[in-house]
């Protein structure tokens, strides 16, 4: 049974365009999330089915007229993925600016993909203020009238219905994380396909397979991890990645991975009005490299994590150009050097083909902590 | 040997001393007393901030606090040729070459407290503004971090429509009044209308003497090199909210106005084309970008920087707009109209566009909106790849092919028109 769930959060991790056609086909219309937050819940609730747009690993081409060679390939490949057709069908794409790189990937869509509509999304950085709220909210309704343009129409109402399913959705998946740390047996790979494919399906439908999969799991005595890491970083579905953590038996105990955990850590709170309570939302929401605070809780929650898991070391995957991740890197080390902590660093990029030089680092780490 | 040394001594001409009663030497020192006088008042005890450099300059100006601007700082040491050396630093405690190399300078200096090439006063707090880019959020959270001081952030996002919103002028105003009273709490300082008025002023003053002395390149000649915008705009950054600012801004008008008048200029060769620049100078190369330009008659007559520091207002509202639409925050329709507004007013020939590796949000959609620029003025466009402090990100073969290739393609076109007109 197990592995049967699991083959189905790979059939989906691997062929997001087929789910895309399945959705179309049922009369559906698909909006495209960008990286790393976008008001899912608003774009379920308008009858729109989202669609994470994280890029895929490949060689790019076409970005390269549009895109210095400097760019994140997270970025470059969501831009390559556009012109050459791989979203054809869907009604829009909504892009959140939270790093440099995010703005200028709206200002490049516009011209060079001209069947998919950008919609913008504006944070503010200062969120927690009223201030902030308020900013927060003036940009979700922007993104509404662009989806009403879309033919979609907002309802208080099925707003209230979504926040829910994204909250129990998001519990589940921290549910999950959690009964994954005991499981030792379910691979880098699994682990991965079961987050990644949640960009790719419904709410209610992918909360209802992980709910499966944990009440499958918590029936058997889970595997001990030989080598309990913790995994940070934007980005980690690389299966040549996840393939050198297996081979050196490195067991992802926990995640602060943007495309995976730090997705479900916030809920929607109770609130009368529920885009406000959206807005209150974002205003919560933390320990991540492209929301500002001062005091960097991240760095310390990824410390406190990793010792409340057992972690024997911390595991860095940089996406290469990746500003933010950049600079917490460093306080990131500290910290860890601080809390003797070992810590590795690799870079990814979605170009990448050569995972070498990953595996020889990652297997002089797996010496260091066995020693 | 020594005999040489000296023969040489004796043919090097002696430096014409500046009259102090001209812009450069105005506009020199102003850019230079704002290092020193930061520096004396962190003597003396007075609170000092490190400041973006688009941040609203009011803030600090207001309140009386002594100001000192990072992005500055490290331009002036890579000009000095000291870039890569603090780069050197920042990388070996873990940062990423891959970072805004402003941003390393900065952080290096953090650590050793000292560089010859340019030292600034330790600050007590630090005023970050990301209209410019969110790489300052991330750099100055460390700062932050590192120096154990405070942090306000005035967050004004990226705007992806063309006008500000009043949402967007609501956000900002709120956290403009807070930014000031988490000062006045930090330091015990007042904030003083009056002197806001008055600081207002000056800025405008400034910021309209600025836009019209940039504006005279709308005569051929140009009666300066563009080069000079580079230089002087440190006082833009650093100054403007002074009175001394605008002050010599207007001399600076003046002395441009002049030049005019009497067929003068400060492009000392003859100005055979005329060019945009795009994007921050290469400060590690500023002699090789400016000699390959002026060795072939071009004249770099414009920047985007003859626009951004226009902090020109008539109330509390049109400042926050102002300061939402510095170049950096606003879309690529927006940032294409005020450069192809500069190319048309300014008689551009050809675009160069300096491909930034220390800038992402700068270089990246700049090969669109440079292709529309070029399109819609009818004048070529070329890039090369630099870097505002990393020396190790330039080429100088790779700059002087790419602009003797702009060069035939303006010269091919100035034939074609003297063919038609004949």
């Amino acid at each position: 049974m197990v592995k049967d769930i699991l083959a189905k959060f790979h059939e989906v991790a691997a062929s997001p365009r087929a789910q895309m056609d399945k959705y179309m086909a049922e009369g559906k219309k698909v909006v495209l999330t960008a990286p790393v937050y976008t008001p899912e819940e608003l774009i379920h609730s308008m009858g729109f089915v989202p669609m994470g747009a994280w890029g895929a690993d490949m060689e790019l081409n076409r970005a390269k007229e549009y895109c210095p060679a400097f760019l994140c390939s997270i970025v470059q490949s969501i831009l390559e993925l556009g012109i050459k057709g791989a979203y054809k069908g869907a009604s829009a794409i909504v892009i959140p600016s939270l790093c440099d790189t995010l703005k200028t990937l709206g200002e490049n869509w516009k011209y060079a993909v001209d069947d998919i509509k950008f919609i913008p999304m504006t944070y503010p950085q200062n969120r927690k203020p009223d201030y902030g709220i308020a900013f927060t909210k003036a940009g979700y309704e922007r993104v509404i009238r662009d989806l009403e343009e879309l033919g979609g129409k907002y309802d208080a109402a099925a707003l209230v219905e979504s926040n829910s399913i994204y909250n129990k959705h998001n519990a589940s998946m921290r549910k999950l994380d959690e009964v994954l740390a005991a499981h030792a047996e379910i691979t880098a790979s699994q682990r991965s396909d079961i987050f990644k494919s949640a960009f790719f399906m419904t709410k209610e439908e992918h909360t209802e397979l992980v709910d499966q999969l944990i009440e499958e799991l918590e029936k058997t005595e889970g595997t001990a991890a030989k080598l309990p890491v913790v995994v940070s970083g934007i980005l980690t579905d690389a299966p040549q990645l996840n393939a050198v953590f297996e081979e050196f038996g490195m067991h992802i105990v926990a995640d602060d991975v943007a495309a995976q955990s730090r997705q479900y850590r916030t809920d929607v709170p109770e609130c009368d009005d529920p885009l406000d309570a959206l807005a209150v939302k974002f205003a919560n929401m933390d320990n991540c490299s492209v929301l500002y605070n001062v005091k960097k809780p991240r760095v310390q929650w990824i410390v406190d994590t990793a010792k409340a898991r057992g972690a024997k070391g911390v595991v860095v995957v940089m996406t290469k150009f990746c500003d933010p991740e950049e600079f917490d890197y460093v306080m990131i080390k500290k910290a860890c050097e601080a809390a003797d902590l070992p810590l590795a660093l690799v870079e990814v990029d979605r170009q990448m083909v050569q995972f070498e030089q990953i595996r020889t680092n990652l297997e002089t780490f797996r010496d260091m902590l066995m020693m | 040997m020594a005999e040489e040394v000296k023969k040489a001594e004796e043919v090097k001409k002696p430096r014409k001393p500046l009259d102090p009663n001209s812009a450069k030497y105005k506009l020199g020192k102003i850019a230079s007393d704002a290092f020193a006088n930061t520096i004396e008042a962190k003597k003396q005890g007075k609170p000092v901030a490190w400041v973006s450099s688009n941040f609203p300059v009011e803030i600090p100006e207001t309140l009386g606090i002594w100001t000192a601007y990072p992005e500055n700082q490290a331009a002036g040491i890579a000009a000095r040729g000291a870039g890569e050396r603090m780069c050197n630093v920042a990388e070996a405690d873990g940062y990423s070459n891959d970072i805004c190399a402003y941003a390393r300078i900065s952080l290096a200096y953090a650590k050793l407290k000292e560089c010859p090439e340019q030292d600034v006063a330790m600050p007590d707090v630090l005023l970050c503004c990301n209209n410019i880019c969110n790489c300052m959020i991330k750099w100055y959270e460390n700062l932050s971090q590192e120096l154990n001081i405070p942090m306000i952030m005035l967050d004004i996002p990226f705007n992806p429509d063309y006008e500000v919103s009043d949402a967007q002028v609501a956000y900002v105003t709120g956290q403009f009044w807070d930014a000031v009273h988490q000062l006045e709490d930090l330091f015990g300082l007042k904030w003083d209308d009056k002197k806001f008025e008055e600081v207002t002023g000056f800025s405008c003053r400034a910021s309209r003497a600025w836009l019209e002395a940039t504006a005279q390149a709308k005569y051929t000649p140009s009666p300066f090199n563009g080069f000079d915008l580079l230089n002087h705009m440190a006082v833009m950054v650093t100054a403007r909210g002074k009175e001394e600012a605008g002050e010599a801004m207007e001399t600076l008008l003046k002395e441009y106005k002049e030049n005019h008048e009497k067929g003068e200029s400060t492009f000392r060769a003859e100005e055979k084309y005329r060019v945009m620049f795009e994007g921050i100078a290469c400060w590690p190369y500023l002699r090789a970008t400016s000699r390959g330009l002026k060795d072939r008659g071009i004249n770099m007559v414009t920047t985007i920087y003859a626009d951004a520091f226009g902090f020109d207002y008539n109330s509390f509202d049109e400042m926050i707009r102002a300061y939402c639409s510095v170049p950096n925050a606003i879309n690529l329709e927006k940032s294409r109209d005020k450069r192809v507004k500069l190319c048309k007013d300014n008689n551009v020939e050809g675009l160069l566009v300096h491909t930034n590796r220390s800038c992402k949000l700068w270089s990246g959609f700049m090969a669109e909106m440079s292709r529309q620029i070029g399109e819609e003025c009818g004048i070529p466009v070329t890039s090369f790849d630099g870097d505002q402090a990393d020396p190790r990100n330039f080429s100088e073969a790779q700059y002087d092919t790419r602009v003797q290739g702009l060069m035939e393609i303006m010269e091919g076109n100035k034939a074609d028109r003297a063919g038609k007109e004949a």
